[in-house]
């Protein structure tokens, strides 16, 4: 099949002023989408990365205590007793923060006690022995807590203490001890009291998603305190049971116990939405953006096709009465458009290097993939052929007649 | 060679029906010289859409080279202009954006000839027409005759049966018309089968057949002499107009 490139080629540059406008068209086009793309991909694996816990089924309640009567201990026992009684229910454990929810608390841990020389900062959540089952961690090594380990919740008194035992994160125990085997070392809180690494869980993650650090976390054995602003539950239920889990939690617990109110009953994909709705509004803003750009592109294509195929009417005429088939009309067009977005895509794929390697220094982003600058260099093409198939089989609708027929 | 017999060609708008051409029959044998005429509207260029293939028609019966052409799909007509037949138009029909050699080139790329055989064939068309000296040149850097002349070479480059012609003097001045016509003549000549369509009865006397249209029907054939020898044709038609 001969394309007749010279030709064409040579008649368009003797018209280039749509085609170069086209051309620069495709090529910001081209860089915006794949750094843009790239962008959301990233967002993208940010959001889906293990957690290492059964979100889709876990609800948390929060509750606190107002009148004198409130005892903190009898109520997590009453509570977390009613709560494992229910069918649908795996596991619960009290806890001083929501995972994943950009509010907890974090400590700093060393291996040497006293070390100032680090302060790495690990998120950390008081459970008790059903802690790992309710937020469906998986042990990797070492033990889970047991009943008798769990500690008394700290008070004013004694906000200090620290525990026995902890489990820690993969991540975590791969920061303090690098390539050692963490069991049954002691670690260190920022006061040098020592606890010891009884077990490994991965993967998990704390409460800020977007720290760069998301992994280190550690789990301490101990009833949590009111000090932490209200008593939190995490609640594990079987799968598709955890909405009529929350109805039957919401409808008991605020009547139970009349010394406390109950903040709030809500599934913990609420909280994990909630902290990344900045990444997902970006991805869709930019996403929005891309399909807009390219839109626009297609239409500038459309246009200058539509435009090429009009004013060319007796020259398309002409071809057809010399031996042109319908066939090589539209090949024509589609040739013609290739070049100018030939010529686009390769000043776009210039122009999406250097917006990707800005961005890579301005925002310490990953340098760009090439495989989507391959991919965005597919779509634009494939879109841009697909913008100008119209215009060109409207080209070999024009009748060979024309050629004697107009003036 | 070809052969029309009761063709009827209708154009048919909302108000309208208009018989471009009706119940017309033809005949035309190879390598004659016949030229068309007849007021505006008679249906002179209908006439030689339907015989280029251009355009269909509703009744009759249409053989060019001994083929029914009703039966032929769009790419099979495509394929019989750019073999067996040469258009010449009343404005040229040049591709503006194109060289003079492109131009010619245009026809026998569908044709999908050898880029040798296509470089012969345009050299020695535009020498034909006295333009190999401005192969490179633009269509808009020539006169309205020279332009014809490049319409020209492209007609004959594929060596075509057929030459329709339609007023291909119409937009030139008489001096023009005539090198027009003596090219003609001289393709005529070479074998080629030429059906002209002028308003000018000086140079359809030059054609060996009149064929005169009213309202789509041939009202008058008139058959010249057949001209004399190659030499002396130009000449006396010369004389003719003279
Ligand atoms: N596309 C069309 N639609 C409707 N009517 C048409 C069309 N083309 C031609 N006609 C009509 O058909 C008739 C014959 O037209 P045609 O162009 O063949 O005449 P002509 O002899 O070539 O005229 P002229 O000498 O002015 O070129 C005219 O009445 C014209 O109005
Ligand atoms: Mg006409």
């Amino acid at each position: 099949m001969n394309l007749h490139i010279r030709p064409i080629l040579s008649a368009l540059l003797r018209n280039r002023t749509g085609a170069i406008l086209v051309a620069m068209q495709v090529a910001i086009a081209l860089a915006v989408l794949v750094n843009a793309l790239y962008i959301v991909t990233q967002r993208i694996e940010k959001m889906g990365r293990p957690t290492g816990m059964d979100v889709e089924n876990i609800l948390i309640v929060q509750s606190a205590g107002f009148t004198a009567h409130y005892d903190l201990k009898s109520s997590i026992q009453q509570d977390l007793a009613w709560l494992r009684s229910l069918a649908g229910v795996l596991a619960a454990t009290p806890t001083n923060a929501i995972p994943l929810s950009g509010g907890g608390s974090s400590q700093g841990l060393t291996i040497v006690p006293g070390d100032r020389t680090k302060n790495d900062s690990f998120g950390y959540y008081e459970v008790d022995e059903q802690g790992l089952d309710a937020l469906g961690l998986h042990l990797v090594a070492g033990r889970n807590f047991r009943h008798e380990e769990v500690e008394p919740p700290i008070t004013l008194d004694d906000a200090g203490r620290f525990v026995g035992n902890v489990i820690l994160s993969r991540a975590a125990a791969k920061e303090l001890f690098a390539d050692q085997n963490p069991l049954g070392k002691p670690v260190y809180d920022t006061l040098g009291k020592q606890a010891t690494v009884i077990g490994i869980v991965d993967p998990a993650m704390n409460s800020w998603v977007d720290s760069e650090h998301a992994d280190w976390v550690f789990y301490m054995p101990r009833l949590t305190s009111a000090l932490y602003g209200g008593v939190r539950y995490i609640v594990r239920t079987r799968p598709g049971e955890r909405d009529a889990v929350i109805r039957l939690a919401e409808a008991h617990l605020a009547t139970s116990n009349p010394d406390r109110v109950i903040h709030f009953v809500r599934p913990m994909t609420y909280f994990k939405d909630l902290s990344y709705l900045g990444d997902r509004s970006m991805g869709i803003y930019l996403l929005t953006v891309t399909g807009l750009m390219i839109a626009v592109t297609c239409l500038g294509i459309f246009a200058l096709a539509t435009f090429n195929v009009a004013t060319r009417t007796k020259q398309i005429g002409t071809r057809r009465a010399v031996g042109a088939r319908r066939a090589d009309v539209v090949r024509y067009f589609l040739v013609e458009n290739g070049m100018i977005t030939s010529a686009g895509v390769l000043a776009g794929c210039a122009l999406a290097l250097a917006t990707g390697y800005y961005l890579s220094l301005e925002y310490a982003l990953p340098r760009l993939n090439l495989y989507f600058l391959v991919g965005g260099v597919l779509v634009l093409w494939a879109t841009g052929q697909l913008a100008a198939w119209q215009p060109a089989r409207r080209a070999a609708a024009v009748p060979p007649s024309v050629a004697t027929r107009t003036v | 060679m070809l052969k029309m017999q009761d063709i009827s060609k209708i154009y048919r708008t909302d108000l309208i029906e208009t018989y471009a051409l009706r119940s017309f029959s033809l005949e035309v044998t190879a390598g004659e010289f016949v030229a068309v005429t007849g007021p505006s509207g008679s249906g002179k260029t209908t006439f030689l859409n339907v015989a280029g293939l251009l355009e269909d028609f509703d009744s009759g019966r249409y053989e060019l080279d001994g083929t029914d052409v009703r039966a032929l799909s769009d790419d099979a007509r495509s394929r019989l202009r750019n073999q067996r037949i040469g258009f010449i138009f009343q404005s040229f029909n040049l591709i503006p954006d194109l060289n003079v050699q492109d131009n010619v080139d245009v026809p026998l790329r569908y044709r999908g000839l050898a880029a040798s055989d296509r470089r012969e064939r345009i050299t020695s068309a535009l020498e034909l027409v006295g333009l190999a000296s401005r192969a490179r040149h633009m269509p808009a850097q020539l006169s309205g005759g020279q332009q014809q002349r490049v319409a020209i070479a492209r007609a004959i480059a594929g060596d075509p049966a057929f030459l329709l012609a339609d007023e291909p003097t119409g937009n030139l001045d008489s001096l023009m018309a005539r090198q027009v016509m003596d090219l003609l003549e001289q393709i005529n000549e070479m074998g080629t089968t030429i059906l002209l369509v002028t308003h000018d009865p000086e140079l359809a006397r030059r054609a060996q057949r009149n064929v005169h249209l009213i309202d789509g029907q041939i009202s008058d054939f008139r058959a010249y002499e057949p001209r004399p020898a190659p030499s002396g044709a130009a000449d006396a038609a010369g004389a003719a107009l003279a």
